[in-house]
């Protein structure tokens, strides 16, 4: 074809400059060789004959130039000239236009508004020099199935000590102190550090200075290093706060730097925290000193020199020496290092992929609803291009004006698509858990621009490439020649359309199938039951600071003392406090040994999960006695030391045994090791997740194991404000400089348990419901193209005795081929690819029967529902207007 | 939209489509057969030739393709396209036109 021939011309000209220049270069030659012959029989010497060519001939090099650069004017004049020309053929039928631009914004609108997030979370190198030498150090019990936890302070020493691989190592921890002094108290998330985390991230501050090794010293004074955020909100922004001193949890901090706001290590949930030395903390700070527990979280730079292999082949070193020398501890834990990026991101991985990929294929249908569109064009186009071939167009010229066009659409809905998702990005930033890393940089920044760049111009290619490929292929000559119209549609572009219409039933199966599956998913996860009641059920939080109240005696005082005082108000006789509460706190892992029981082998261990309640907290919380009793208000401190278990821990480490009356014995920090006699079983709850079964628990009176921080929950018929009121007035009444915090709903802090799983189910759900519509709209314009350009042959076939309803049947036949093949191609691919959402989906199969019957139902409605007007405009059709239709 | 042409490039693409409608011809015969058939009045620039050339390949009216020259010399060949060929009866129907309309003018100044 002649038009290839060109295009590798053009291709030549554009990338190899070098090969031109020495094609000119050899074909000049051959000019001036010939000149030279041509004086040589006029009798002059070689050089005079040489010479008299080259005047003759001009500056050779000039003429290169000119060569040259006739090539690329060429190249762009015509370029502008095809975009002008697509333009105005565009402008001449705004309503295809409109739809092809509106179709293509939607899909690269969603795309980038999701690839925005993925790429903010996963793909973006962390903003810290030398991103890849991050690593988390972990601990982790493979035996006992535990993948990932912290360390001691005492082993991270070691780790410090024995390495030869890492440059700097730091570790931290997080929790809430009050901030008082300065205005209502007020509670700020604290991260607790090893001092050289700020430079082991290589971090500045905006004012002030970090953490120097000596802040971490014995005998220091207590430094804190504020968040940007903080510092504007709460001290006005002005330096001057430096030097000065704030009061966390009653002990004084002085204040030494700011950090900017985009700064987020560790990942928190507040956008306001502060910082401040492990030393000074007065929760973890003690906690230095004592030998074994797994709370320090830790974090390592490696040295340039060496591997990952090679850091965590010296890690496992170090661990079994570590071991070796306290077997007590550390048998059966090894270290692991974590990329650190991959440590943060954890498990949004999958989920964030199965979204990019859903959304990809709304794109691909999207192209496909937009090929057909310009498939449809090109034919009632065909005359022109036939014409403009006549006269004089190159074929190649023609393909290339086509490409134009089509790229001219694509970056109309590119555009159009990043406003789009602009709007897109700020509805998902909302949505977006808070303590997702780097969530606070999700935004259309250059990458994701280029993004949608690039998409607009694949998406071009791909839906350009029907009609160009019919253009250069068909004969234009035949075309003018021959009354298309009456002999309905060539082949292949009949082929080609319908091809297009199944491929989007297809693609809109498998991601409805998705959508569906998700959907049940995460209606059996909220259908599940925590174990507990949640209506009319409220909680809050107290919190009291260490340096006031240093003594579990005054821990019990307030808390007994405050629950009193609550349950004497009017609507909230039903109080209880616990410490932490299921599923809406986080939860307490312990591991327990049973008094009696052979001792377990070294290394091996049993857990529950941990609770300290007061005695009616059973009872508010509605969770049912199935054996023994509850606490009640004789169980005191200095009574006999009890528990209550749930049902799991009994089935588990007492089958076919009454565990009431054996001893459990464990060690809660501040309390040291007790024995607590089993008193009572209790239901299981769901207290670390709704998708994961419930575990072994025991429970412990509040009044035994106080605590300085427990949560207030409340079964009442009165407002959250009512009890807000309520339980602020009392907590002021006892401790006028004690912060509350927020009253919610039970309810709803349920819900927000399950946030993650309702943002993809509601996102996925979207894409599915864009991938129907663009589906539905694909098979209505494919059918009613072809009743169009049918309209003859349905006019012979009315006026030879067909019926209405054989009309019908002809026509509903062509569409209903078309959704089974889309579905016999959809189902297949839909069971394939479902099985990557597989550790997304919570009681529901990838391969679930129902689901896929409900959606292959659902689109073969929808299919026969956009065809119904084509149909009905079929079944019209006038025979007498039909055979004289031209 | 035509391209900023002036009139002697239009001119000497004209003398090369014609020379091309005969036979092809490799660039040094073009510029002899013009020096020819103009008898020498006009005398085109022989490095101007080259930019002209290249540019109607670039256009699709011409296509030029490596062959051996009379005295064994590897020599670029250039060729009318149809399209070319169209062109050129386009053109030469506008020229008629043209320079009858012009002859009017003159004689019945």
């Amino acid at each position: 074809m002649r038009w290839l021939a060109k295009a590798r011309l053009r291709l030549r000209s554009l990338f190899r400059r070098e090969r031109i220049g020495g094609e000119l270069s050899e074909e000049l030659e051959f000019h001036l060789e010939q000149a030279v012959q041509e004086k040589l029989a006029a009798g002059l010497s070689r050089v005079e004959a040489r010479h008299a060519a080259l005047r003759d001939f001009g500056g050779v090099e000039q003429v290169r130039e000119e060569c040259a650069e006739v090539r690329r004017l060429n190249w762009f004049y015509d370029l502008l000239e095809d975009v002008r020309y697509g333009l105005r053929m565009l402008g001449k039928s705004p309503g295809f236009t409109g739809v092809a631009v509106l179709t293509l914004a939607l899909g690269i609108g969603a795309n980038t508004a999701i690839f925005s997030v993925v790429y903010a979370v996963l793909l973006k190198p962390l903003p810290y020099p030398q991103p890849n030498q991050l690593v988390g150090v972990t601990m982790a019990e493979p035996e006992e199935g535990i993948p990932t936890n912290g360390t001691s302070y005492d082993d991270f020493r070691e780790w410090q000590a024995q390495n030869h691989v890492f440059t700097e190592m730091a570790g931290f921890q997080s929790h809430d102190l009050t901030l008082t002094g300065r205005g209502e108290p007020l509670t700020v998330e604290t991260a607790v550090i090893t001092p050289g985390l700020f430079s082991l991230l290589g971090v500045k501050p905006i004012v002030g200075r970090t953490f120097f090794p000596e802040d971490g010293q014995e005998g220091a004074r207590a430094v804190v290093v504020l968040s940007e955020n903080l510092w504007r909100d709460r001290f006005g922004g002005d330096s001057s706060v430096l030097g000065t001193s704030i009061s966390l949890d009653h002990k004084s901090y002085t204040v030494i730097g700011v950090m900017p706001a985009s700064f987020d290590y560790p990942p928190l949930n507040s956008s306001e925290p502060v910082w401040i030395p492990l030393l000074q903390d007065p929760v973890f700070g003690p906690w230095m000193d004592r030998k074994g527990g797994h709370w320090l979280r830790v974090i390592a730079r490696i040295k340039p020199s060496v591997s990952f292999a090679g850091a965590q082949a010296e890690m496992d070193t170090v661990g079994a020496r570590l071991a070796a020398k306290s077997p007590a501890e550390n048998t059966g834990w090894v270290i692991r290092l974590v990329p650190l990026q991959r440590q943060m991101v954890g498990s949004m991985k999958t989920a964030l992929v199965a979204l990019l990929g859903s959304v990809g294929l709304v794109l691909l249908i999207a192209c496909a609803n937009v090929a057909n569109l310009l498939l449809c064009r090109a034919t009632s186009r065909a005359k022109e291009m036939a014409l403009r071939a006549a006269l004089g167009a190159g074929r190649g010229r023609i393909v290339r004006q086509l490409l134009t066009e089509s790229a001219v659409l694509g970056l109309a809905g590119g555009l159009a698509g990043v406003l789009l998702a602009n709007w897109g990005v700020h509805g998902l930033r909302s949505g977006l858990p808070a303590n997702l890393p780097q969530a606070n940089t999700v935004r259309l920044d250059g990458s994701v621009l280029a993004f949608a760049l690039g998409l607009s111009i694949l998406a071009s290619f791909l839906f350009g490439l029907a009609p160009t490929l019919f253009a250069a292929g068909a004969d234009l000559e035949a075309v003018l020649k021959q009354d298309v119209v009456r002999s309905g549609e060539s082949g292949p572009q009949r082929f080609a359309r319908e091809f297009l219409a199944a491929a989007e039933v297809a693609l809109a199966m498998v991601v409805l199938v998705g959508a569906g599956l998700l959907g049940r998913s995460f209606l059996s996860l909220t259908s599940v039951r925590p174990g507990f009641e949640v209506e009319n059920r409220m909680k809050s939080g107290v919190e009291l600071p260490l340096l006031e109240y240093s003594q579990p005696a005054e821990w019990r005082a307030f808390g007994e003392g405050l629950l009193r005082r609550l349950q004497a108000q009017p609507g909230m006789h039903d109080t209880a406090i616990a410490v932490p509460l299921p599923l809406v706190d986080g939860y307490i892992n312990l591991a327990f040994d049973i008094v009696g029981n052979p001792p377990l082998r070294p290394g091996a261990s049993q857990n529950a999960d941990y609770a300290a309640v007061s005695p009616n907290y059973f009872g508010v919380m509605g969770i049912p006695l199935l054996r023994g009793r509850w606490f009640s208000e004789q169980d005191r401190d200095s009574s006999a030391p009890v528990t209550v278990i749930s049902e799991t821990l009994a089935q588990l480490y007492f089958p076919n045994q009454d565990p009431i009356g054996r001893q459990l014995s464990f060690e809660f920090p501040p309390r040291a090791v007790t024995r607590q006699e089993i008193v009572g079983i209790v239901g299981d709850v769901r207290d670390v997740g709704l998708g994961q079964p419930p575990g072994a628990m025991m429970y412990v009176p509040f009044a035994q194991a106080p605590f300085w921080e427990a949560e207030i929950v409340v079964e009442s018929n009165l407002s959250a404000a009512n009890v807000a009121a309520a339980i602020r007035e009392q907590v002021h009444g006892m401790d006028k400089d004690l912060p509350v915090g927020d009253v919610r709903a039970m309810s709803e802090a349920v819900d927000r348990s399950v946030q993650q799983p309702r943002l993809r189910t509601v996102l996925v759900g979207l894409f599915a419901g864009i991938a129907l519509v663009l589906a539905a709209a694909g098979i209505f314009g494919v059918m009613s193209y072809s009743v169009s350009r049918r309209t003859h042959e349905i006019g012979i076939r009315m006026a030879l005795g067909a019926s209405a309803s054989r009309v019908q049947r002809l026509v509903l036949t062509e569409s209903a081929k078309l959704l089974l093949i889309g579905l016999a191609v959809g189902i297949p691919a839909a069971l394939g690819l479902s099985r990557l959402l597989s550790n997304l989906l919570f009681a529901v199969r990838p391969s679930d029967p129902l689901t896929f019957l409900g959606v292959g139902v659902l689109l073969i409605a929808v299919g026969l529902a956009a065809s119904y007007l084509p149909t009905r405009r079929a079944m019209r059709v006038d025979p007498l207007v039909a055979l004289r239709h031209e | 939209m035509t391209k900023p042409v002036d009139l002697v490039q239009g001119t000497l693409d004209m003398l090369i489509l014609k020379t091309l409608a005969l036979e092809p011809a490799h660039g040094w015969a073009i510029a002899q057969r013009i020096r020819q058939v103009s008898k020498d009045v006009l005398q085109v620039r022989q490095g101007a030739l080259y930019p002209a050339l290249h540019r109607l390949e670039q256009q699709g009216w011409i296509k030029a393709e490596w062959g051996e020259s009379e005295n064994n010399r590897r020599a670029k060949y250039y060729s009318l396209t149809k399209a070319g060929r169209n062109y050129l009866e386009q053109e030469h129907a506008n020229w008629e036109r043209l320079s009858a309309a012009i002859g009017i003018v003159m004689n019945t100044a």
